[in-house]
């Protein structure tokens, strides 16, 4: 038992071995550069973290991360939402897919960081630009895999379901929907990334709180090291949410193989 | 069972059946009918229209001539009473064994209580006792097939569509999975339309084997098969199997012949 234990520890030191060894050299790597480093643009990592725990100790952090999590959730679930219905009702819809194809391959390739100074004169600064932009860096992803996984049903699922007569919304329920869940999770796993970048683009442009904002202020104040606390931050979030985003996927898509 | 009584009591009945895809003609007066408690097996060569038949036999096609009776009911579209065993299995590999037979009563409105007490005993009939909660991908097959057979059971069909439901499993499952079949409909005997390319399982399987054949096709032979009820293992062994199986192999074969004579002629 004892033995067995420990060889399952060992298993498990040499899995992530690797990558606790790469992360202490990094951040090593970055202490010894930072301190070299002229303050002005880099500081070592201790100096991040006491700077983090600051921010943190003065609520100025948390306050600021709320802030930006609303303005994430907001939009986020705003893209998925509208994503999910309006994919599924371009796939069913093949007059309206034909039509709207080409505004939603442009829309899914134009860099949206480039919609935000036009979005800017037409609305001005507040929540709802915000959101906006957050949309619409996450709605194409997750409305485009949601078509194209809804498209990508086989006939033959369809002729059972008429066989044994299922009328149009138990189709939808118990066939197209969990038929195109995992296709539209990849795409809500894409809409978490996008939505993050959209977060931060949109704080900087249109906003005097959250992250976004709390990087711009502290570089404009040569506060190096509340700039790279911010964006520990923000890379912790995103680390974590990508994580969530794959463990979503695998858990709808489990019987697609 | 004599051919008087097949008609008395016929529960399917066919006229004049005619289906084209476009300028295709797939097959043109197709007339039969089916008793109550009569198994019909349809051997064909690949690409005869087998699968276009039940289709329209199920109501999911439209026929571009003749019609199809269902006792009383004048077939349009996919009506209760009815029910199809694909050869690619149909199941929604989202769903687990338990709500993948669960499917068609749930489409039929039976009841909840009705569900919980009709899915148990088909699963264990099929034999997928013990595999409730698993999904197609992690069974073989044989097991996949168990699974809809089960979900057309279910709905206590008195039509049974099976469209070369073993082709897709190795031989030994194969095998096993006849005999099975035929353990329960003698449980419960219904109409059967048994569709396969496997001359042995037709004559096995059937109280009546029908030749498709010809361009377009249709019923071009009938053979009776008079082999005793209930059918085992030991039913392979009569002489009387052998000759059978031996007649329906010729007329397939006189058209295989022709087909191959035209080929090499063309
Ligand atoms: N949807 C379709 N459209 C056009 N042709 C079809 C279609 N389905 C089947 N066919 C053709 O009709 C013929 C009969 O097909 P099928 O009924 O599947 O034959 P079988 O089941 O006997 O192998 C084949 O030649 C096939 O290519
Ligand atoms: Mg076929």
């Amino acid at each position: 038992m004892r033995e067995s234990s420990g060889s399952a520890a060992a298993y498990h030191l040499g899995r992530h071995l690797p990558f606790a060894l790469s992360l202490a050299g990094g951040l090593a790597l970055w202490e010894l550069v930072g301190r070299e480093s002229s303050p002005a643009f880099l500081v070592p990592f201790s100096t991040t973290m006491e700077r983090l725990w600051e921010l943190l100790v003065g609520g100025t952090l948390v306050a600021e991360t709320l802030d930006s999590a609303g303005l994430f959730a907001t939009g986020f679930l705003l893209s998925v939402v509208v994503g999910i219905a309006a994919g599924l009702v371009l796939a069913r819809v093949q007059v309206l897919r034909v039509a709207l194809e080409p505004y939603i391959m442009i829309l899914y390739a134009t860099p949206m960081v480039a919609l935000i100074p036009f979005i800017l004169s037409l609305m001005g600064f507040g929540f709802i630009p915000k959101v906006l932009v957050v949309f619409l860096f996450g709605v194409f992803p997750v409305l485009y895999n949601t078509v194209e996984g809804a498209r990508s049903i086989k006939p033959e699922m369809l002729e059972v379901a008429r066989s044994f007569r299922s009328g149009e919304r138990a189709l939808w329920r118990d066939v197209m929907l969990p038929y195109t869940l995992p296709f539209a999770m990849t795409g809500i796993r894409l809409a978490i990334g996008r939505c993050l970048v959209g977060m931060v683009a949109a704080e900087f442009f249109l906003s005097s709180n959250g992250l976004g904002q709390l990087i711009m202020s502290a570089s404009q104040n040569f506060d190096t090291g509340g700039l790279f606390a911010a964006i520990t931050v923000i890379c912790l979030i995103g680390v974590g949410l990508m994580r969530l985003g794959f463990a979503l996927e695998s858990r709808f898509a489990h019987w697609r193989k | 069972m004599s051919s008087a009584e097949t008609n008395a009591a016929a529960r399917i009945r066919v006229r004049g059946l005619a289906k084209r895809y476009g300028a295709f003609e797939v097959f043109r007066d197709v007339a039969f009918d089916v008793g109550q408690r009569e198994v019909v097996t349809i051997v064909g060569a690949s690409g005869c229209g087998k699968t276009t038949l039940l289709r329209c036999l199920d109501g999911l096609l439209p026929a571009d001539g003749g019609e199809i009776w269902i006792d009383a009911q004048r077939l349009a579209a996919p009506i209760a009473g009815v029910a199809m065993v694909f050869q690619h299995f149909g199941l929604f590999p989202w769903k687990t064994v338990y709500d993948n037979v669960a499917y068609g009563l749930r489409m039929a409105g039976a009841s909840r209580e009705e569900i919980g007490r009709r899915v148990p005993h088909f699963i264990a009939l099929v034999g997928l006792a013990g595999f409730e909660q698993a999904y197609p991908y992690q069974m073989s097959g044989g097991m996949q097939q168990r699974c809809g057979l089960a979900r057309a059971l279910a709905i206590d069909p008195a039509v049974l569509l099976m469209d070369e439901p073993f082709a897709a499993v190795d031989a030994q499952t194969r095998e096993i999975l006849q005999f099975e079949l035929l353990r329960i409909w003698e449980g419960k005997p219904t109409s059967m339309i048994f569709v396969t390319h496997s001359i042995e399982e037709a004559v096995l399987m059937g109280d009546r084997v029908f030749v498709l054949k010809g361009r377009p096709s249709r019923v071009a032979e009938t053979i009776a098969i008079d082999l005793p009820r209930p059918r085992t293992r030991a039913t392979l062994r009569l002489p009387r199997f052998a000759e059978l199986r031996e007649r329906v192999w010729s007329t397939l074969m006189s058209e295989a012949r022709q087909a191959e004579f035209q080929l090499s002629g063309g």
